[in-house]
């Protein structure tokens, strides 16, 4: 009987032995891991770890240690202190320098979990608490703000007694979203500086700290400043270098204005006037040509001495400014042709073809120049005063319209000089002293005005014979200063491609190292010069006999490689007609143009027809300054 | 009269100076904490610094090459264990404080002297440690250099040690009596791993003395100054 109610009772109360859980599975506690130990400030130390599983029945866990060197086991003195899980051992249970072997246990109904053991020595795991009472203050350093940071070691750290050392290390970052911490370390102090900060920007700051061996802290709590604003300062600097900057550049803008001018000048010369010998340009200006004209009179001229002989020019020097001047002087006064008039300036002006007295004009010209004067005097020189480009358009008017003996002229090779002188602008900035020059390329280019003239190179022979004369005529006439010889010069670099067949257009210049000259035989009434070239130096004797030959040399075959103009030379027995049946009395002797004389020869066209190389001599050193092909 | 006592002085200061200068100042003056002369142109504290860098720095080299051999030659299961072996701390039997409390009772003299006996009882075993690297196959360079390095260092340690005690305590130089104790036996242990296990022991307990030492230098030097320098 006892025993079947013994036995019921225990079936009714087995189920209360039988666990309530559907399915669960009971075990043993899981083993306690990442225990892990901290001392913060090497006085005491604390010690954590992790639960493993339970399994399913409440466990308990509990801490042993046991010290180095003793087999005595201890027990966690403190379970609650430092919160779930935990272990803390306080300064008396601390001992530094020892090694203390930890081992976690769990415990639950079922059994026992050891952990695995720890070995630990506080000395070793030091991690102090973040430094305390972090302070910012913002100061002036002479107007430009810093930051001054300071705070205090954690509380419960001795670093008073050096029982423990500090070092720190704050960090910094702008209120920006893109802006990183900025670390500095500051070793042992407990006060650091920010330089260079943004103006009117807020900084966060944190610090924290660490024993010389051990671990590093937790940051502190955030602090945070703003930044007053300083932009002012800054800023101020470079606007007052704006400013100042802006103001230079005024200076400098009004200071080339004034002095355009100058500058002007000096990066653009002007283009040299006319400088005739008593050229009054007001006069002219004013309008009362009449009175330019006569200013222009020289008393001397024309000349009337009726020695002409001084007027026959043997041969023609002509001057080169750089070039030392071959004067031969035959005691004939130059000055009428060397003076330019109004200015002093003009060294090489007008002198060269005047200069010497081997002027190719004979005397010839000299008849011709009272021609003219008779005929075109007023005309003349109103057409010299004119204007230079005026004065030789009109020259080049009667240039065009005579007939010159040269027949055969191929009008191709002629049209080259129209064609090379045409691009030559009248007042063409070239050496300034080659105004003659100038006058030349009028007439030259202005052969071309008389449309479809038939032989063109009439013009272009005439244009520069008669731009001669104005050099050599107006021997006391204020004449165009310029040097048909620069003028040449100046024309040596153009490509003249073949000027045939005329005379050198001047014949009247040549260079002082010639050694042939071309003597002027005569004007003809068209105020052309004739040329003849003499075939030794000065021997006036020789220039008569020429007379009879009647070569033409005219013609300019060609130039060659040396900037020679070949002349043909030709027998022209036609021109002899065309004479005026002047006296053809050559007259040799270089003409003084200060000394007006009549030149017994007639102007007569002196067709020279001789294939001379001009190069060297030839009538002008137009070889050398008249580049043309042949 | 005065006057010409004076005189007098300062004509035999004159003729006497160079006598007076030998004299007083030692030639080979090093101002290091090895240097056994007395230099009276260092001062205590100047000193007491010199000896806590030295001190430092010997800690730090030990740490790092006791890293190095326990990465060499320790396995990992073993590495956490240093007290396995059995192997105390030869410097154990040492009347040294090991806690905080402790330590900071005892007198300026005895943290000295204590500093003094960790110094002298290591200097013997750092100098086997030197040769038994050698009998390791793949002892690496750097950790031979150290522990030479280590042991130079602690030698003069040691000499700054006495200068310092002569310096604050004003004792005379005495011999150490703790080496004779001959804490150290050289027993060839069989079994390699035992002879590691040794070795290891070894290194690490020096590096937890020298510790010691920085530590209770440190604390010496906190104590010396009124103004709390170490605050």
């Amino acid at each position: 009987m006892m025993t079947k109610v013994g036995e019921v009772l225990l079936l009714l109360l087995l189920p209360a032995f039988v666990p309530h859980t559907d399915g669960t599975h009971y075990s043993l506690p899981g083993k306690p891991t990442d225990i892990k130990c901290r001392s913060p400030e090497k006085e005491t130390f604390t010690c954590w770890w992790k639960p493993g599983s339970d399994g399913g029945l409440p466990t308990t866990y509990a801490l042993y240690y046991r010290k180095e060197g003793s087999d005595v086991v201890h027990e966690c003195p403190d379970y609650h202190t430092a919160g779930k899980n935990s272990c803390f051992f306080n300064k008396n249970d601390t001992l530094i320098w020892v090694s203390y072997n930890i081992t976690v246990v769990a415990t639950n109904a079922l059994g026992k979990t050891y952990s695995d053991p720890l070995d630990v020595d506080v000395v070793y795991i030091v991690k102090p608490h973040p430094p305390e009472k972090l302070e910012v203050t913002v100061m002036k350093d002479q107007g430009w703000p810093f930051l001054r940071v300071s705070w205090e070691p954690p509380r419960k750290a001795d670093t008073r007694s050096g029982w423990i050392t500090l070092i720190y290390e704050l960090r910094v970052k702008l209120e920006d979203e893109e802006s990183e911490w900025e670390n500095h370390a500051a070793g042992q102090q407990k006060m650091f500086n920010i330089f260079s900060l943004r103006s009117g920007g807020t900084y966060l700051i944190q610090v924290r700290c660490k024993p010389d061996h051990g671990f590093w802290s937790e940051w502190s709590s955030t602090s945070y400043v703003k930044v007053p604003e300083y932009l002012h300062r800054g800023k101020s600097v470079w606007i007052l270098v704006l400013v100042f900057s802006a103001f230079i550049l005024l200076l400098l803008t009004w200071l080339i204005q004034m002095n355009s001018h100058s500058l002007k000048h000096c990066m653009l010369p002007p283009v040299p006037g006319p400088k005739i010998k008593g050229f009054d340009k007001q006069l002219l200006k004013s309008g009362k040509s009449d009175e330019v004209f006569s200013a222009l009179v020289v008393s001397d001229f024309p000349p009337t001495t009726s020695n002409y002989e001084d007027l026959l020019v043997e041969y023609l020097e002509v001057y080169m400014p750089e070039q030392q001047e071959l004067m031969v002087d035959k005691g004939k006064d130059h000055d009428g042709c060397l003076k330019s008039i109004g200015s002093a300036s003009d060294s090489d002006s007008g002198r060269g073809s005047c200069d010497s007295d081997n002027l190719l004009m004979d005397k010839s010209g000299a008849p011709k120049e009272e021609q003219q004067q008779q005929n075109q005097e007023g005309d003349q020189i109103g057409k010299e005063t004119q204007g230079p480009k005026e004065a030789w358009e009109k020259e080049a008017m009667p240039c065009a319209n005579e007939d010159v003996v040269s027949p055969d002229a191929s009008s191709e090779k002629v049209k080259t000089w129209p064609s090379v002188f045409s691009p030559v602008t009248p007042y063409s900035p070239l050496d300034p002293h080659n105004s003659l020059e100038m006058h030349k390329q009028h007439c030259l280019s202005n052969t071309q005005f008389p449309p479809g003239s038939p032989s063109s190179d009439h013009y272009i022979k005439e244009a520069l014979q008669s731009s001669y004369w104005e050099v050599c005529f107006n021997n006391n006439q204020p004449y165009p200063q310029t040097e048909v010889h620069p003028q040449l010069q100046a024309h040596s670099d153009r490509n003249i491609s073949a000027v045939n067949d005329r005379n050198a257009p001047t014949g009247l210049l040549l260079p002082t190292q010639m050694t042939e000259y071309v003597e002027v035989q005569r004007v003809n009434e068209e105020n052309k010069v004739l040329l003849h070239p003499i075939p030794s130096g000065h021997s006036r004797e020789k220039a008569c006999p020429w007379v009879g030959q009647r070569d033409d040399y005219s013609k300019v075959k060609g130039v060659d490689s040396d900037n020679g103009l070949l002349l043909q030379r030709e027998v022209v027995e036609e021109e002899s007609m065309e004479m005026a049946g002047a006296a053809e009395s050559c007259y040799t002797s270089s003409i003084a143009f200060t000394t007006p004389k009549q030149t017994a020869c007639s102007p007569v066209a002196l067709p020279v027809q001789d294939e001379r190389v001009l190069a060297v001599s030839g009538y002008v050193d137009t070889a050398t300054v008249f580049s043309l092909h042949t | 009269m005065h006057e010409k006592r004076n005189v007098l002085r300062g004509v035999w200061g004159l003729l006497l100076w160079p006598y007076i200068l030998t004299v007083s100042m030692p030639l080979d003056c090093k101002e290091e904490p090895g240097s056994l002369t007395r230099c009276p142109s260092i001062s205590q504290e100047k000193l007491l610094d010199r000896v806590i860098h030295h001190a430092e720095l010997i800690y730090r080299v030990s740490e790092e090459s006791c890293s190095l051999f326990e990465e060499m030659f320790i396995p990992l299961p073993l590495r956490l264990q240093s007290n396995q072996a059995g192997f105390a701390c030869i410097t154990k039997t040492l009347p040294i404080p090991s806690s905080k409390s402790e330590i900071e009772q005892i007198s300026d003299k005895w943290l000295l002297h204590s500093v003094l006996m960790l110094v002298q009882s290591w200097i013997e075993p750092l100098v086997y440690l030197q040769t038994t690297l050698d009998r390791y196959d793949h002892a690496p360079e750097m950790l031979v250099n150290k522990t030479k390095w280590v042991s130079e260092k602690l030698v003069s340690l040691e000499q700054g040690v006495v200068a310092l005690i002569k310096k604050m305590l004003d004792e005379g130089t005495f011999t150490t009596t703790y080496n004779e104790q001959g804490l150290f036996q050289y027993d060839t242990l069989p079994d390699m791993l035992e002879s590691v296990m040794r070795d290891y022991t070894l290194l690490s307990c020096f590096k937890k003395d020298a510790h010691k030492m920085e530590t209770f230098l440190k604390l010496l030097k906190c104590r010396q100054a009124d103004k709390f320098n170490c605050a």
